[in-house]
């Protein structure tokens, strides 16, 4: 028996037909005359049908045990467990990937189903878009792998050993095949038309590996089984057709069937050259795997179990079996790339949409395993200490049988013998009708939708029950499965809406299992999730269930929890979008909360969490790592590193990384050309300078040098980026905010002014909003007065061919407030004065433009502008009507305005002889010893005046038609005798003189 | 049957339900000519590996699920209601299914905002009445009745467009299962119309219709629904256009192949159209049609009695365009604007690329919009 030689490829096989005759035989001459009926001679068909049982000699007659299984597959479980329990075999041979196999123990620390996962953030040897690689292999426990997983690593003297391909290898061979990044191992997604729901999407973007994979590969053939079997989809075919038959089945008939299954599958329609040639390299790597490891450890291949898909079960690769070829497959090294290991949530929908299995499948699955389990009485295995799951089995199951006592298993068990006959020939194995258990589920589904809002009676339950059976009559079978009583709940409860959140097909979904969600227990988790978890626990909250729950942090009375705010904030730095939310609090610069209130659902993003695990062991490293790939990478501009330093400051509190930063940031400046980036510059390094203002003694050395190398850096550009068309007025508005603001500190530090002066002066922009722009830089500078802006603004409103562009003026000279701020009302003015002034035409098509470009670019200036306005306007209605805009304000003359303190001046001297006790006090108190003048005593002032001017007394004589000379200056009193030939004139004069 | 211009599924399918009926062995509910299982397989049509003697053509094309869980239904004790976008087949199924349970699919009351209660129970001869007072003779059952004292399926078509207290008049129908008339004197049961095994009721209902008259729940829970969607499949929609072309040629009696090209670019310029319908924001975004299926045929048929009898009696991509745009455009501005948009913004680039019909279908879809705009 051990010496058959059935690896010579397709051809060969057909050769050695004659080798088992006695086992199958009859069940060949069958398949001969069928062929020949069918066919009318030898062909094709024949060749596919003893092909098919030459599959099956082969794999059954391997001296190494081969196990074939399903994925999902109650039956493959349950024949599992009770081969298990009766062969007790040392070595277990795994289908998965080797490299996982250090993670298999710690699936007793997680809720099922989990997913082991192997991760690569960096790559080496793959193209570069490929990376983050990531393969899932997800374990449930309705599962023929999970039995031997558990039966071998809880049985004393069993070795477990996977061998199947690395991860590594899984991306290797798709590269070499020339594929693309792949999504998934499964046929097309039968669900696909439905929109992803969250559980769904559990596994992310990773690449799925199945034990097991059995499903037709060319549609037409399942097309055809599916429509025979008058079932709607894979699953429930593979239910009725394979599952229900072969659970009652003693372990020869299950591995017949299986193998012929798989053989099946593989002689019609192997799939795709690229997939086939993957197995087949998958097949010679696990052969050469499980030979190398016979050879190590020369254990005895009775002793050993190879578990692996139905398909590779029967591969006809050369190097199948112990005794196949050796020497001709080397397996290929590694890249590369390190790769990280861990257990990632899982949950039924994530697996079904992985792998292409109908919605609700899986679920199912599990139901009917509990339930076969119960009906046999197989006793499972199941690690010890599983989380998440009932406890009867672990107090109840005997200890597994020790290995001396293994009389039940004969040491050499004579291959059995043709069981494939009987099981071809027997009509198909009906399911007993279970009514109670139909009617539990009638019942429970109309529950289930009147707490839905469905309005459903007990007469819909008996509708429901009633239609079950009918429809399963039409289906041609007796008993009615889960899919005819979701049909027929459909039938009977769904009406023309769905009132709830789900409709009856979902509800019988929930009902028949439901999906579950895995959950990785705390031991399996990466050391930056424990971490996570453990910082957390002051905050008293269950993190790992899945629901939000709301964290409340009163630091003020508990100061310990500032730590546990630390953490959350940079949780939600690192983690996707929703597993950290800030309800109340804010942390940025040099400002933190004192209360914080958050919602947090780490449970529902476990998998992030974990993957953050592959980075680094503390959430700090990983930002740090983060930081330091975002500063020095190759796309990394001035902003993003400013960003880096502002975040190592604000989560971190590391002042060394933020100066390494930092200093990194004046490289990029220098080779920075674009002035794209600006504004983003000018916001994070004001923030950074407030910062280290406010809370440094000294602000640190880079922040300083960047100050100057930026000031000298935007000065060369300004010339440039004003003529510059791609520059937005934005971007250089922040360029000049950057120089205006950083003067003072660049100049301290030895900048010179000049620079910015004749930068400015080389500045010639072509475009209205940098014209004005420019006008605001030079009246900040000084180069040109208010007055003149004024009157070029009033320029360009009295000139109709400019007009149109004025609006574009404006969004300069609001864009100028950033740099200028001070120029506030004269942004006013010229914005009152468009309103007033420009043609409607102009005006209303600019106005929306207005209001976009407030909000969006200037949103930080619009407060500046309204709190000028609001200034200047009056603040009430009925003021307006006699308001005047300052700038219409008539100007009155210098002149004109010193009148007004003479005309006061004279009324206060009248003031001054009416109260002369104030006046003399305050004499006092001014030092000013002179009394009182007499102003009484007539003194001839207007004569004195006189003789002192004698040309003006002349003239005035000259003009009153006065010829007389002027009188001999002697004791006469010259102007007496004038003035008494002229009375009216002397009252005239003195009256002029009085005034003066 | 060719005195008849459509005759109903029963007459035309007679010879193969009398063969059905002859070679059904399964067991049969109430009165009814077919076993379920038969009726599958009148609705669906046979395979090979279903073992008879002759091929049974598929007469509906849709989800077999659906067509099961219906037969379920009239099986069971409660009423059907088929729902779903117009033209998705509901009607044409509910006339299999009447045909193939008894024979009669022709008990029909159309729902409208002025069916009545006698509509669906019953009314008299008013001359019958004067001369001989009210007896049953005197008496004019509604289908429904017909369909209650005969044990057959009785159908109603577009339920929710009939008003309220008339459908509830159903009610009582479906759960008591018999008609009371009181102006008959009580002496026997003369005064009471009791339904025999097999009679049951499909209802149609248009799911474009729902708010105008809404089901009460009590009604609601009388039927069963099912719920017929608007067949995207292109692959099923082309074998249900070609099954219903056919048809109307044979009725017809018209000679003229329909280009299996031809066919491609109808059921694609479809299915773009209803894409672009998912993606509108608005009512004004999209055409008033629903685009289902029964449309394309609508399309189809035009152009083809188009071609026949005044064109050279093949079908070109050109005439194909114009019954497109002539069958889709119903409101001015919105319904030309969108198909004005299709044809450039679509059509254009496509037959630049792949040339052949699609040029000619351009040219027909412009000429027709120049001529109605």
């Amino acid at each position: 028996m051990n010496g058959v030689n059935v690896v010579n490829g397709t051809h060969a096989m057909s050769k050695t037909t004659g080798t088992h005759d006695s086992t199958f035989s009859a069940l060949r001459e069958q398949l001969q005359r069928a062929a020949a009926a069918f066919a009318g001679g030898p062909d094709a068909l024949e060749e596919i049908l003893l092909g098919m049982v030459d599959d099956v000699d082969r794999a059954v007659h391997e001296p190494l045990e081969i196990f074939p299984v399903c994925h999902h597959s109650p039956a493959s479980a349950l024949a599992m467990a009770r081969r298990l329990r009766e062969k007790q075999p040392k070595v277990v041979y795994l289908e998965l990937c080797e490299d996982m196999a250090p993670l298999l123990t710690e699936l007793r620390n997680c809720r099922l189903p989990v997913a082991v996962q192997a991760f690569a953030g960096d790559v080496d040897g793959f193209p570069r878009e490929w990376a983050p690689l990531s393969v899932v292999a997800p374990v449930t426990e309705a599962s023929a792998e999970y039995q031997a997983i558990a039966y071998a690593l809880d049985t004393p003297g069993v070795e477990l050993v996977l061998v199947d391909r690395s991860a590594d290898h899984v991306f290797q061979w798709d590269l070499r095949d020339g594929r693309t990044a792949r999504k998934a191992d499964g046929a097309p997604d039968a669900s696909a038309d439905k929109a992803p729901e969250a559980e769904a999407a559990l596994h992310g973007e990773a690449v799925g590996v199945e034990i097991g994979d059995l499903r037709p590969r060319f549609a037409e053939l399942e097309k055809h089984l599916l429509r025979h079997g008058k079932v709607r989809h894979w699953s429930e075919w593979w239910h009725q057709y394979v599952e229900v038959p072969l659970g009652t089945g003693d372990h020869d008939t299950y591995r017949q069937v299986m193998f012929l299954i798989g053989s099946l599958f593989r002689r019609l329609a192997p799939g795709d050259v690229g997939r086939l040639r993957v197995d087949e390299d998958r097949e010679r790597y696990m052969w050469t795997r499980i030979r190398e490891h016979l050879t190590a450890t020369g254990t005895d291949p009775e002793d050993c179990l190879y578990v692996c898909g139905a398909f590779h079960a029967v591969s006809r690769v050369e190097e199948f079996g112990l005794h196949g070829t050796t020497g001709t497959f080397r397996i290929p090294p590694r890249t590369g790339t390190t790769w990280q290991y861990g257990l990632i949530p899982s949950s039924h929908a994530a697996i079904e949409a992985q792998f292409g299995l109908a919605p609700g499948s899986v679920s199912i699955a599990a139901t009917e395993w509990a339930k076969a389990l119960r009906r046999t009485g197989v006793q499972p295995y199941r690690l010890t200490g599983q989380a998440g799951a009932k406890k009867p089995s672990a107090k109840k199951s005997p200890a597994p049988k020790p290995r001396g006592g293994q009389a039940a298993v004969p040491a050499q068990e004579p291959p059995a013998g043709d069981r494939l006959s009987g099981f071809l020939r027997r009509p198909p194995v009906l399911d007993a009708l279970d009514e109670a258990e139909l009617l539990g589920w009638s019942v429970d589904i109309v529950r289930a939708a009147r707490r839905n809002g469905y309005l459903a009676s007990t007469a819909d339950a008996i509708a429901v029950f009633e239609t079950s059976i009918l429809l399963a009559g039409m289906r041609d079978r007796v008993k009615p499965t889960p899919y005819d009583f979701q049909d027929a709940a459909v039938t009977c409860i769904e009406k023309d809406t769905v009132p709830g959140r789900r409709d009856v097909r979902r509800l019988v979904e929930i009902m028949m299992g439901g999906d579950r969600v895995g959950q990785v227990g705390y031991e399996a988790l990466p050391p930056l999730a424990r971490d996570v978890y453990d910082r957390l626990a002051p905050l008293g909250l269950k993190l790992q269930q899945r629901t939000v729950q709301r964290a409340l942090l009163d630091m003020a009375s508990r100061p310990e929890l500032r730590a546990c705010s630390d953490v959350l904030w940079l949780l939600r730095r690192l983690m996707p979008h929703g597993a950290a939310r800030p309800i109340m609090g804010e942390r940025r610069l040099g400002e933190r909360s004192i209360q914080e209130s958050w919602d947090l659902a780490l449970g529902k993003h476990q998998r992030a969490l974990i993957e953050l695990g592959y980075e680094g062991v503390s959430l700090e490293q990983v930002l740090e790592q983060r930081l330091r790939r975002e500063a020095y990478g190759p796309q990394a501009t001035v902003a993003t590193v400013l960003a880096a330093v502002e975040d190592a400051l604000l989560y971190l509190d590391n002042h060394r990384l933020a100066d390494e930063l930092g200093t990194h940031a004046l490289k990029v400046l220098a080779t920075e050309r674009s002035v794209d980036g600006a504004p983003e510059v000018l916001r994070r390094i004001r923030g950074l300078l407030t910062y280290y203002r406010t809370n440094e003694p000294a602000l640190p050395s880079w922040i300083e040098s960047f100050s100057k190398t930026g000031y000298a850096h935007y000065c060369t550009l300004l010339p440039v980026a004003f003529r510059d068309e791609d520059a937005t007025v934005g971007q250089v508005a922040a360029m000049l905010g950057f120089l205006f603001s950083m003067e003072g500190l660049a100049l301290s530090l030895g900048c010179d002014r000049a620079q910015l002066e004749l930068a400015v002066a080389q500045s010639h922009p072509e475009d209205p909003s940098k014209t004005a722009l420019l006008w605001a830089a030079q009246v900040q500078l000084g180069t040109l007065s208010r007055a003149e802006l004024r009157s070029r603004c009033d320029a360009l409103l009295d000139n109709p061919l400019v007009v149109p562009a004025y609006p574009r003026y404006l969004s300069g000279f609001v864009h100028a407030l950033e740099p200028v701020p001070g120029l506030a009302d004269m942004v006013v003015e010229a914005v009152s004065n468009a309103f007033g002034r420009l043609p409607d035409a102009v005006l209303l098509p600019w106005l929306p433009l207005l209001i976009t470009t407030l909000r969006s670019s200037a949103a930080e200036l619009a407060p500046l502008l309204i709190r000028e306005a609001g200034r200047l306007f009056p603040g009430r209605l009925a003021d307006l009507d006699a308001w005047v805009p300052p700038w219409r304000m008539p100007r009155t003359p210098p002149a004109a305005r010193r009148t007004r303190p003479a005309e006061h001046g004279r009324r206060g001297v009248a003031l001054l002889p009416a109260h002369p006790a104030t006046c003399d006090a305050v004499a006092e108190l001014l030092g000013c010893p002179q009394g009182w003048t007499q102003a009484d005593i007539p003194s001839p002032s207007g004569a004195g005046l006189l003789a002192a001017h004698p040309a003006t007394c002349d003239a005035v004589a000259d003009l009153l038609g006065c010829d007389d000379p002027w009188a001999a200056s002697g004791s006469s009193p010259s102007g007496a005798a004038l003035t008494a030939r002229h009375p009216a004139t002397a009252k005239a004069l003195a009256a002029l003189l009085a005034r003066t | 049957m060719s005195d008849l211009l459509r005759a109903p599924a029963e007459i035309k399918y007679a010879e193969e339900l009398d063969w059905l009926e002859s070679i059904d062995t399964n067991p049969k509910p109430f009165s009814w000519r077919l076993s379920p299982k038969m009726v599958r397989l009148f609705i669906l049509g046979s395979e090979p590996s279903d073992g008879l003697d002759r091929e049974i053509p598929r007469k509906w094309f849709g989800d077999r699920s659906f067509v099961e869980r219906a037969i379920v239904t009239l099986a069971s004790d409660r009423g059907l209601l088929l729902i779903g976008d117009p033209g998705t087949g509901k009607s044409w199924l509910a006339e299999l299914l009447a045909a193939a349970i008894c024979r009669n699919s022709t008990l029909v009351v159309q729902g409208t905002a002025g069916t009545t209660e006698d509509h669906i129970k019953y009314s008299w001869n008013v001359s019958m009445v004067i001369a001989k007072g009210q007896s049953r003779e005197s008496m004019i059952p509604s289908p429904i009745m017909t369909a209650m004292e005969t044990g057959a399926i009785g159908r109603f078509e577009e339920l929710t467009r009939a008003t309220s207290d008339v459908q509830d008049a159903l009610i009582s129908i479906l759960s008591e299962k018999y008609i009371s008339v009181p102006e008959l004197e009580s002496s026997g049961s003369d005064n009471i119309v009791f339904a025999k095994p097999g009679f049951s009721i499909i209802a149609t209902a248009n799911s474009r219709d729902r708010g105008v008259n809404d089901l009460s729940s009590a009604l609601k829970r009388r039927f069963n629904f099912v719920r017929i969607p608007v067949v995207t499949n292109k692959k099923s929609e082309a074998e249900i256009v070609r099954f219903r072309t056919e048809e109307l040629l044979r009725r017809h009696a018209i000679d003229l192949e329909v280009p299996p090209t031809l066919l491609d670019v109808l059921l694609q310029s479809f299915a773009d159209l209803r894409a672009s319908a998912a993606a509108a924001g608005s009512d004004d975004e999209k055409l008033e049609s629903a685009l289902s299926t029964a449309e394309q045929i609508g399309v189809l048929e035009d152009a083809v009695l188009h071609s026949n009898f005044f064109g050279e009696r093949t079908l070109t991509a050109r005439t194909l365009a114009s019954s497109l745009v002539g069958s889709l455009a119903r409101r001015e501005p919105e319904d030309l604007a969108i198909l004005n948009k299709y044809l450039h913004g679509v059509v254009e680039p496509r037959s630049k690329e792949e040339g052949g019909h699609w040029t000619e279908f351009l040219e027909g879809g412009r000429d027709a919009i120049a001529t109605l705009s």
